[in-house]
């Protein structure tokens, strides 16, 4: 801090015609550099929040807002330049660098985060919108004005245009959008670091400037390394749509995608709804059960973590309390708070009607004795033993024990196209335990014909009760539709389920083979 | 032979692997199966109080004397059936004395945060119908839930579930154990042609009219041309009747050391034919092949004899250190495992449980008995509990309850958490390894005196071939040494003399019980063996 190397120390300095050169070259990197931290921010911006003409032009707006006013407050800034400009520089590269991981992984914390991304672009545009002011006065003197304003702009602009044109078509998808970050971030430093070597008059804190410049050095190449477990390449290629989210819990991996139409949800790399349609598996899930249980005050959903259907259920004023139990946290946290997913479920678990419970539903069922009206089973599709023993017989009989003797259940049993003889197990399976069983499937344009079974105890249900307003795909018509099989989906033998047969998870296997991906 | 060749494939594999991975990537070319990271120790079994008995030099005072009727030594399942037949037959003054902290003897477990594990025993095929003690048994412990036209419904929780078995072989996991996935044709045949006559043997019956092989194995016929085939290894037998096949015979000797400890060349060839011949179980949701397993292994079995009991009558860490035949019964010096005393315990009837490597110890009945202890042998084991949070897997059949690796040494592992119905993300893995390729003695003395890191290498090692980096997986790992695993039916000691003679009673107030005096160490024979005894003695008065 003492050290009192002025303008004039540079002024004096032997100015090498390769120093000016420098200067230059680093202009074109920072403009390269800010442009793309713009461009990841608006495209993070509209992967994570939607429409991005709104997003694009905001972040593009409160960018160059920032660089007015990191250019207006460059006048306040005195002393040695040079070292004030090496220091911004590292700064912006930290910033820039960390601003996509960090968006990332704060996703899931929907609340904050608007506010975390327009605080990186606006303090990003701020460091950058001081770095050219500065520039100029370092290199004041050195060359005429009129070269001075013309060499420093077009090294800008060239590098706007490198920016925009490798951004799309390198970086998002050679590196994707982290490790794009923490390159830029780590050109920005290298900067720095060169700047640092080429003028002598740096000596006196080199040595302090160095070890924050390895420390943020390490830390990024560390983050490029461990960016592919935020987010692998592989990942991003294996789905269509851009991967906006993705968690890897003990029990899953959650991945969110987006496109300008719809978002899609997948477990393990299956799909479980589409924005688009999900609304008409769910009503199939829900109403046709429910419809005719007007005195149903309590419900239980295993699965479902999503409060897709419990969304649905809340449709019901009779029903006064909801027991949702889903295996993953994770997955109930996810669609608990963050705003995009409340949104799409109505904020169905922030209903003081629901409970949601977070473990085994074979566990928790078999240690429950309360008695339930309406159970609704949207449990993934049977295609490991694990998931397969949650359709067996047993898991049906320890089911039956919390079904009201005039209550109706709902299973989600796969596609009676595709996996026509696993549809048609869990038909027979329930049947094996008593259940009257009607089978049904509806049109769901993201996953094809999708069945589901209604069981009750007594031949109770009737297609005549009350269903809610506004449901899009649901009406008595399209009930009594729902349960006509044609011949290509009809009834076929198959065995029952057990615990020590598992044939569920052998028939889907066959069933779905010839169309894994 | 095949662990060799494995060995170096093995080693070969890893060694490419490893230096592939120090050209992509220098920081992370760790020794992927290093084990620093595993936590865990051997946690038994306690060698020390099973040698006070075979150490004692001088005899120790008594400092006080009880009186009992009955008294039983040893609390695995023979002693335990003892103990609860003799409740249930109305007797009250009995005790029995274990030297461990727990009974169940091998059918012993432990837990951890993510399941029950056996260390020992850890399944019953289901019973023949006509073992209606053990059917009666069953059903008072859940098993079996009714009966339906006259045949045991199992309760499903407690059938193993599915998948149940599988092998790895040639680089993938085939479902089942026997060899199927590419093996020639020819071996194919041979080993249909083996089904094929061991279906008849089950069904054979000798010129007595009993059967040629059941289980209990003393209901079996007496007919010498089954019987003699006790005379002969199964290595003969096989082959005497040209089956020659590779993958039958690793197969087959996979079974021998599954059930015995043995290999094909030290196994009677009767006792290798009662593995596929005995086992002629039924139920109305069962068939002979069905068995019976909880994540705890054979310890529910135990758990349940132990509560059937009078546990007031069970007494814990006693060791029995010495016996005395008397002329009203016999005196019996007693080491209170704890406090290290000695006291006397005077018994109208006793029924010696323990395995015959300790009774000769315990009992000194002449010279002629004790050689006939000479012929029990016992093959000495490995267990290891894995607790992983996954499994670097192969192409193939996923995790079953019971996984083999073709060519290995040891007999698999078990999933612990196979009957388990809630999904957890981690699994404990229950390997067993019998030390059949040594002699006993060098297999106790290599166990003795390893550290817990060899043997867990040696464990890992075996996993490897089919696990590639296993290791990384382990978070916890403990081992369990069983230096007398079971008795090994060594050809001629079904149905030699040795058995009968250490198995018949001391004039008519000491009576004996262990499977080991049946020849197989199986849960049945156990039964039988304490069930018999103690019917015996209650009939002796």
């Amino acid at each position: 801090m003492n050290e009192e190397v002025t303008t004039e120390n540079i002024q004096t300095a032997d100015y090498s015609r390769n120093k000016g050169l420098l200067l230059l070259l680093s202009v074109f990197i920072i403009a390269t550099c800010g442009l793309i931290y713009e461009l990841i921010a608006g495209t993070l911006a509209s992967y994570l929040l939607g429409d991005s003409i709104t997003q694009f032009s905001t972040i593009i707006g409160v960018y160059l807002f920032s660089m007015g006013i990191g250019s207006w407050l460059s006048k306040y800034i005195d002393g040695n330049l040079l070292r004030w400009f090496i220091r911004i520089e590292i700064l912006v590269g930290i910033i820039g660098g960390i601003s996509a991981p960090v968006l990332f992984v704060i996703f899931e914390h929907i609340y904050s985060f608007k506010v975390i991304l327009y605080a990186f672009v606006g303090l990003t545009g701020v460091l950058v919108g001081l770095e050219i002011p500065l520039l100029m006065r370092i290199l004041q003197g050195k060359y005429q004005f009129k070269d001075l304003v013309s060499n420093i702009f077009t090294f800008d602009y060239i590098g706007g245009l490198l920016a925009s044109l490798i951004f799309p078509l390198v970086l998002v998808p050679y590196l994707g959008l982290i490790r794009t970050s923490l390159f830029f971030g780590m050109l920005n430093i290298g900067v720095a670091l060169a700047l640092m070597y080429q003028f002598k008059e740096t000596k006196p804190y080199r040595a302090n400037m160095l070890v924050t410049i390895i420390v943020c050095l390490a830390a990024f190449t560390g983050g490029m390394l461990y960016s592919q477990k935020i987010m692998t390449y592989s990942e991003s290629l294996a789905f269509q749509d851009q991967v906006i989210f993705s968690k890897s819990t003990p029990y899953q991996r959650i991945v969110l995608t987006k496109n300008t139409r719809e978002m899609r949800l997948f477990l393990n790399g299956n799909l479980q709804f589409s924005s688009a349609d999900e609304y008409r598996y769910h009503e199939a899930l829900i109403h046709p059960g429910m419809q005719n249980l007007s005195g149903a005050t309590k419900v239980l959903v295993l699965g479902g973590g999503d409060g897709l259907a419990v969304r649905e259920l809340l449709k019901y004023p009779q029903i006064q309390s909801i027991n949702l139990v889903d295996l993953d946290p994770e997955m109930t946290r996810l669609f608990s708070t963050n705003k995009i997913l409340t949104a799409l479920n109505k904020k169905a678990f922030a209903s003081p009607k629901v409970k949601v419970t977070n473990a085994d539903a074979y566990q928790w069922v078999r240690n429950n004795n309360e008695k339930y009206q309406f159970i609704a089973i949207d449990f993934p599709d049977p295609s490991n033993y694990s998931v397969g023993k949650l359709y067996t017989n047993s898991f049906y009989r320890e089911v039956s024990r919390l079904l009201d003797s005039n209550g109706v259940m709902v299973v989600q049993s796969t596609s009676p196209y595709i996996g026509r003889k696993s549809f048609w197990c869990i038909n027979h399976t329930l049947e094996s335990e008593g259940f009257h069983v009607i089978p049904y499937h509806a049109y769901v344009p993201s996953f094809g014909e999708w069945g589901y079974a209604l069981a009750t105890k007594n031949y109770c249900w009737r297609n005549e009760g009350k269903l809610p307003e506004g449901l899009k795909y649901v009406n008595f018509k399209t009930i009594s539709d729902m349960m006509f099989f044609p011949p290509d989906m009809s009834d076929v033998p198959t065995e029952i389920n057990k615990l020590n047969n598992q044939v569920l998870v052998h028939y889907f296997e066959s069933d779905w083979g010839p169309y894994a991906h | 032979m095949h662990t060799n060749k494995l060995h170096n494939r093995r080693s070969f594999l890893k060694q490419s692997l490893l230096a592939t991975g120090a050209l992509l990537w220098l920081p992370s070319c760790e020794d992927k199966n290093d084990i620093k990271h595993i936590k865990g120790s051997i946690v038994g079994a306690n060698s020390k109080s099973g040698h006070i008995a075979r150490d004692l030099k001088s005899r120790p005072s008594p400092t006080h004397t009880e009186q009992v009727d009955y008294l039983i030594v040893g609390g695995g399942i023979a002693g335990l059936t003892a103990l609860r037949h003799l409740k249930n037959a109305g007797i009250t003054s009995c005790k029995l004395l274990e030297m461990d902290n727990h009974t169940g003897g091998n059918s012993h477990s432990g837990s951890n945060k993510i399941s029950q594990y056996p260390w020992g025993a850890h399944y019953l095929p289901v019973p023949d119908i006509r073992n209606k003690e053990i059917l009666d048994f069953l059903q008072s412990c859940g098993v079996i839930t009714e009966y339906k036209d006259g045949l045991p419904v199992y309760n499903e929780y407690h059938i193993c579930h599915d998948p149940e078995e599988r092998l790895f072989i040639n680089g993938q996991w085939q479902e089942g154990i026997v060899p199927e996935f590419g093996v020639p044709a020819a071996d194919k045949e041979q080993i249909r042609k083996f089904f094929a006559l061991m279906a008849s043997m089950k069904t054979a019956v000798g010129a007595d009219g009993k059967d040629a092989f059941t289980i209990p194995l003393k209901n079996s016929t007496e007919d010498a041309k089954y019987r003699d085939l006790d005379k002969i290894s199964f290595a003969a037998y096989l082959k005497q009747n040209n089956f020659t096949s590779p993958p039958l015979l690793w197969y087959l000797e996979y079974c021998c050391k599954d059930d015995y400890g043995t290999r094909l060349d030290n196994t009677s060839a009767w006792a290798g034919i009662h593995y596929f011949a005995a086992r002629k179980g039924k139920g109305a949701n069962a068939k002979d092949s069905t068995v019976l397993t909880w994540p705890e292994g054979n310890a529910f079995l135990a758990t349940h004899l132990r509560k059937q009991c009078d546990e007031t009558t069970i007494a814990l860490q006693h060791a029995a250190v010495n016996i005395k035949p008397t002329a009203s019964g016999a005196d019996v010096l007693v080491n209170d495992v704890n406090k290290g005393t000695f006291y006397q315990i005077t018994a109208k009837k006793m029924i010696v449980c323990t395995p015959q490597f300790v009774t000769k110890h315990l009992i000194d009945l002449g010279k002629l008995r004790y050689s006939m202890y000479d012929s029990f042998y016992y093959t000495p084991w490995l267990i290891a509990n894995l607790t992983v949070r996954d499994l670097p897997t192969a192409k193939g059949l996923s995790l079953c309850w019971d996984n083999i690796i073709y060519g290995s040494e040891s007999v698999g592992y078990v999933n612990a958490n196979n009957q388990d119905v809630t999904r957890s993300s981690k699994a404990v893995l229950t390997c067993y390894k019998p030390y059949a390729y040594t002699t006993p003695q060098a297999g106790r003395m290599k166990l003795q005196k390893s550290d817990y890191k060899t043997l867990l290498k040696e464990v890992i090692d075996e996993l490897d071939y089919a696990h590639q980096g296993i290791a990384q997986f382990i978070e916890q790992a403990d081992l369990w040494i069983w230096g007398h695993g079971m008795i090994a039916p060594l050809p001629g000691f079904i149905w030699g003399a040795s058995r009968l003679i250490a198995n018949s009673p001391v004039d008519n107030k000491i009576f004996f019980a262990h499977s080991d005096l049946s020849g197989i160490s199986i849960f049945e024979e156990a039964f039988y063996q304490g069930l018999d005894a103690a019917k015996n003695a209650l009939a002796a008065s």
